[in-house]
């Protein structure tokens, strides 16, 4: 096992990488590793020669096909969605399998200048030398473009409004000035961005219209039904835990049914047989928050208990998952615990302990 | 043998390759999946001045009507296949069970209108098309569209469709009716044989029924099914269809997701221009967005057609499908959110156009008298799919010389009421914002097929709109259990216009004013009552007969709302109601006992049996005629908020009064000077009650009339208006808000 705490798309799924562009029966668009058909069995799972493809987005495939068409088109993908809606993981995965390298990566925050986009220097050597090829200083988007390949920028609505400016003529023209150098580095084929945002963020920093229009937007959804998520957190769970070597054993299947219960319900408001409306938590409860929650469950019950997660390792992860905000989501989850929970059966040691925690 | 071709119903790329299958069969009689019995209509449907969509309509002539319908549109494969057959000069007959078998149920009792209407390629129990989503790993539109709609080559299209229908064949099963069917068309088939040399006869039904009946002979079996036929009376008529009927959006199984899309598949097809689909789908979307105020660039059209292109590709597709397109425009044109495009979705693919049909091709006489009636009163601009108001004036109109035209208006909305009585939905109510302003009607309408199938069902009451609507009327009038219904279908006879009623109306109310004695029903029955008379003139019906009815009605409300006062809160409500509508009866009608009225609120006022609220509600009515002195009024406040009565009881009798005349109530500053000391005296229990009650008291009063009040109360505790405003507009404490929404779960027990 790898000593990294968490290994890149690319590298923890090499073999299956390796076996679809060993297996390639379609043309390949030029920059990319594979066809675009084999991207979309990388992503959504199958089986390329006599290797299994395990699925890594769980959901809706007519969405990630748009994402590669979108792709193939030379057009810049942005993908929108609640928080944990798996929108990193699939750019990740998105440039894993294009390119074999998801590295490319600008972390938007509030700090992120427009250098980090187009290119900065190397003051010693600029200061020494003059302005030349071996001072400059590339940004992912620069060497994105060099080599025809394609860029990730997270977070792109926390950007304030002038770095995101400067993507707005680089995706236009397919090219960055140099005026230093006078010179112009044009994109080579294959040079693509994918940039995600937040709903959460909306109005933090208003992406422009101009910005907008040079992306195919594509909105993650929050899994459709049940059975995926639980899936999906299932899947998530038991690859987290592998490679932290949690010792505890996964979470049964009623265990993680509930906590997906409990987080469906708070996050759509009702319950799920749509016969009690619920206040909603402030905090996004997601799939990603459910299977941090039953990762951190496991790591309870190996390093303090028996390794089996007990409902009262459940009831803690719940209550530090759901309780962000004091005030408002304290009386949420009294509401939940005792206008649902109490009166579901076979949820009762569950029910105590919650309350108990949340007393 | 026979030639056959299978066909998808309202397909595109089937219609227009049938036409070349007849060319190359070159066929002397056309055999078409469509009721036998009506081959009559073939002519008129592909007349040159029928647009469609259209379809034949077939119904029973007895009630309950029930209907069975065969919809069609320029892009329907039998249609071409008549149109062709037409234009050569060459027979064609329909060949499936006869309308008058369908409609009898014969090979199956249970089966309903529904059923009919099903897609004869979905058999029920294990669908299909489940199985074909499975194979084709995409839905079985998109799966047809890719297949079949973008194929372009004559002799790959007839083997593909034929390989189709035999995979949908083999993997359904065939129910009884379809057993049935094939066998009729099996008979046909050899019928036809007998007199056409069979290699000129061309058979055109759905996919699914071509692999039954192809290579089957008419057999002794077969014999003996459709000899088992049993036939009723029916009537068949053409009518008018839409796109929106058409699209199974308004849940018609056989239909088109699509019908507009559909039609610019064939429109393209037709001009050899398939690749022109896409972009003109796309640009159809952008245009009805900048149409609609949503900023729409070409350069985001350019941007969705070459997404959608790169879709049809990695789905092997040659032009981007329906599927594609609209993804395609989700994410370029709608921003990533169906929601911003979802209505210039359904205006580009389902559309709302409807067909028309030439005059005297629909048959029943109502629907007419109907259509004759549209072009009389000038309504014919409103016979179409969007919804339009229009208002009319029911008086005279002086400045034209014809009488008719005088009263064109009146006679539109005889006309309109008429076809609500009949429950065809052709115009609903508007709202009219001046009250009360009853030669005033607005109306809005839209045309539906729906209407039209309700139309024919008119026809079992009578051969006019009007003579059906008085058919109607009697028949309710004669089923009517109570004195409110009667009376209602009485004030229905004055809206409808139709004077021969009136009689039998009015005799039916009064037989049941006698046997009623629920205040509230004479109340709401003095109520439609009052206004037929009030305002029958402006319809020019006498409304004379009814004034003795009021009367006797009226006095039957005096005699028993008192003991109807003593009762729960629930009821209380309705008889208020009944209460304020004979008041202002009796406020319009001099004939009229006022004074026996004023009693029965004194009564009821003074009452300490009578239910708070009402009696609250009467001294109301008592205040704002000003009948009820001052000095009485006072004391009667303090006894009813004395310790005495129990205070949730006093605060709803305080509910009652402020139910009417608020600005004399807030102007009497005794009034809240008894109101601020009753509250005084309550103790913690008591006033929580108390306290719901006003709030729900005042919560109908406006902002000002509030403020009003808090200033009154505020001069009675001796604070200044304006340390009262500010305490006001002070957001309410952490503390006040938590006791407030305890308030909430307060237990109202009997209140």
């Amino acid at each position: 096992m790898s000593d990294l705490l968490r290994l890149s798309a690319e590298q923890q799924y090499r073999n299956e990488l390796d076996a679809l562009i060993a297996n390639e029966k379609y043309p390949v668009p030029t920059g990319w590793k594979m066809s675009p058909k084999s991207v979309l069995t990388y992503i959504m799972g199958g089986k390329s020669g006599g290797t299994e493809i395990t699925p890594k987005y769980m959901g809706d495939k007519r969405v990630v096909e748009i994402c590669i068409a979108t792709l193939v088109t030379d057009r810049a993908l942005l993908l929108i969605g609640e928080p944990g809606t798996a929108k990193s993981w699939l750019s990740e995965h998105l440039t894993a399998a294009i390119n074999g390298d998801s590295s490319k990566v600008i972390q938007g925050t509030a700090g992120t200048t427009e250098e980090q986009i187009r290119y900065s220097w190397n003051y010693a050597m600029l200061l020494a030398k003059g302005p030349s090829h071996d001072s400059l200083v590339k940004s992912p988007v620069y060497s994105a473009m060099e080599t025809g390949s394609i860029v990730r920028i997270e977070e792109i609505s926390r950007c304030a409004s002038e770095v995101q400016d400067a993507l707005i003529s680089i995706l236009s023209e397919k090219r960055i000035s140099v005026p230093e150098l006078s010179e112009e580095v044009p994109a080579k084929k294959g040079f693509s961005v994918i940039a995600t945002a937040n709903t959460r963020d909306k109005g933090v920093n208003e992406m422009s219209s101009a910005l907008k229009r040079r992306f195919n937007i594509v909105v993650l959804p929050a899994p459709s039904d049940m059975r995926t998520e639980i899936n999906i957190v299932n899947t998530r769970v038991a690859q987290l835990a592998d490679n932290f070597g949690l010792a505890a054993s996964l979470p049964d299947s009623t265990a993680v049914e509930r906590v997906v219960t409990v987080f469906r319900e708070l996050r759509n408001g009702q319950t799920l047989d749509g016969q009690i409306k619920l206040k909603q938590t402030s905090g996004v409860l997601s799939s990603a928050e459910a299977i941090s929650l039953l990762v951190n469950s496991m790591a309870l019950a190996g390093s303090f208990g028996n390794g089996q997660i007990t409902d009262g390792d459940l009831a803690a992860a719940l209550q530090g998952a759901i309780v962000k905000d004091e005030a408002k989501d304290k009386a949420v989850w009294t509401e939940y615990l005792e206008n649902v929970m109490r009166k579901r059966s076979g949820c009762a040691s569950l029910y105590a302990e919650c309350k108990e925690r949340n007393s | 043998m026979a030639h056959y071709f299978g066909v998808r119903h309202l397909s595109p790329a089937c219609a227009y390759y049938v036409c070349e299958f007849l060319n190359r069969v070159d066929a002397k009689l056309v055999l078409i999946e469509g009721p036998s019995d009506l081959d009559g209509l073939i002519g008129s449907l592909c007349g040159i001045d029928a647009a469609l969509p259209a379809a034949i309509l077939a119904y029973t002539e007895k009630a309950p009507v029930k209907t069975v319908l065969w919809p069609f549109a320029e892009f329907s494969p039998e249609y071409q296949a008549m149109k062709w057959a037409i234009k050569h000069n060459v027979q064609v007959r329909f060949c499936d069970l006869p309308a008058s078998c369908q409609l009898a149920g014969s090979y199956n009792e249970e089966q309903d209108e529904k059923d009919f209407e099903e897609d004869d390629d979905t058999p029920p129990g294990e669908s299909v098309y489940q199985k074909i989503e499975k194979a084709a790993g995409c839905d079985n539109d998109s799966f047809w569209e890719y297949s079949f709609e973008q194929c372009n080559d004559y002799d790959d299209f007839i083997a593909a469709v034929s390989e189709y229908g035999r995979n949908i064949r083999s993997d359904s099963q065939i129910d009884a009716h379809n057993i049935v069917r094939e066998a009729y068309m099996r008979k046909i088939i050899s019928e036809a044989e007998s007199v056409v040399e069979s290699d000129k006869i061309a058979v055109i039904t759905g996919a699914f029924h071509t692999m039954g009946i192809k290579d089957t002979v008419f057999s002794d079996e077969d014999r003996k099914l459709t000899e088992k036929l049993k036939k009723i009376q029916i009537k068949a008529t053409l009518m008018p269809y839409s796109y929106y009927r058409l699209s199974s959006r308004s849940g018609y199984g056989a239909g088109s997701k699509a019908p507009a899309f559909y039609e610019m598949l064939w429109k393209n097809r037709r001009s050899m221009t398939p690749e022109n689909s896409a972009a003109e789908y796309l640009s159809k979307i952008a245009l009805f967005q900048r149409k609609n105020g949503y900023a729409a660039s070409t350069a985001e059209v350019i941007e969705a057609k070459r997404l959608a292109c790169a879709l049809a590709r990695m789905r092997n597709g040659r032009y981007p499908n329906l599927n594609d397109l609209r993804d395609a425009a989700v994410t370029c044109i709608g921003h990533g959110s169906f929601g911003e495009i979802s209505l210039a979705c359904a205006d580009t693919e389902i559309g709302t156009k409807i067909g028309s049909l030439p005059e005297g091709t629909v048959c029943t006489s109502v629907q007419e008298d109907f259509v004759r009636q549209l072009k009389e009163l000038k309504l014919e601009k409103f016979r179409k799919a969007q919804a339009e108001e229009t208002v009319l004036d029911l008086r005279e109109n002086l400045r034209v010389k014809s009488e008719k035209s005088a009263f064109l208006d009146l006679h539109r909305s005889f006309f309109l009421h008429r076809l609500r009585v009949l429950g065809v939905h052709f115009g609903k109510n508007g709202c009219i914002s001046q009250e009360n302003a009853t030669w005033k009607e607005a109306w809005i309408l839209k045309w539906t097929p729906e209407a039209e199938i309700e139309i024919v069902e008119a026809s079992l009451g009578g051969d006019t709109v009007a003579d059906a609507c008085e058919y109607v009327l009697n028949m309710s009038l004669a089923s009517a259990s109570s004195v409110t219904e009667s009376s209602q279908i009485l004030s229905d006879v004055f809206l409808c216009g139709l004077s021969d009623c009136v009689k039998s109306a009015v005799s039916a109310v009064q037989r049941q004013t006698a046997d009623c004695s629920s205040a509230c029903e004479i109340g709401k029955s003095v109520g439609f009552l009052s206004s037929v008379i009030r305002f029958g003139s402006i319809r020019r019906i006498d409304p004379q007969p009814v004034c003795p009815l009021l009367e006797k009605l009226f006095l039957r409300f005096c005699l028993c709302a008192k003991n109807a006062a003593v009762c729960d809160n629930k009821a209380a409500e309705d008889l208020i109601s009944a209460v304020s509508v004979v008041n202002d009866a009796c406020l319009s009608h001099d004939n009229l006992d006022d004074l026996r009225f004023l009693t029965l609120l004194s009564e009821i006022t003074d009452s300490e049996f009578a239910n708070p609220l009402v009696s609250g509600f009467a001294c109301a009515v008592l205040c704002e005629r000003g009948k009820i002195e001052n000095e009485t009024l006072s004391i009667l406040i303090s006894r009813k908020l004395s310790k005495g009565s129990s205070p949730a009881d006093s605060a709803l009798w305080f509910e009652g009064l402020a139910r009417k005349n608020r600005r004399s109530l807030i102007s009497r500053l005794s009034v809240w000077e008894k109101l601020c000391s009753f509250i005084s005296q309550l103790d913690e229990n008591e006033f929580k009650p108390v306290l719901v009650c006003l709030r729900r008291t005042f919560c109908e009063f406006t902002p000002n009339e509030k403020s009003d009040v808090a200033e009154n109360i505020g001069e009675i505790l001796g604070i200044t208006k304006e340390a009262a405003a500010e305490f006001i507009m002070t957001e309410m404490s952490e503390e006040e808000k938590q006791n407030l929404e305890e308030l909430d779960d307060f237990d109202f027990g009997d209140i």
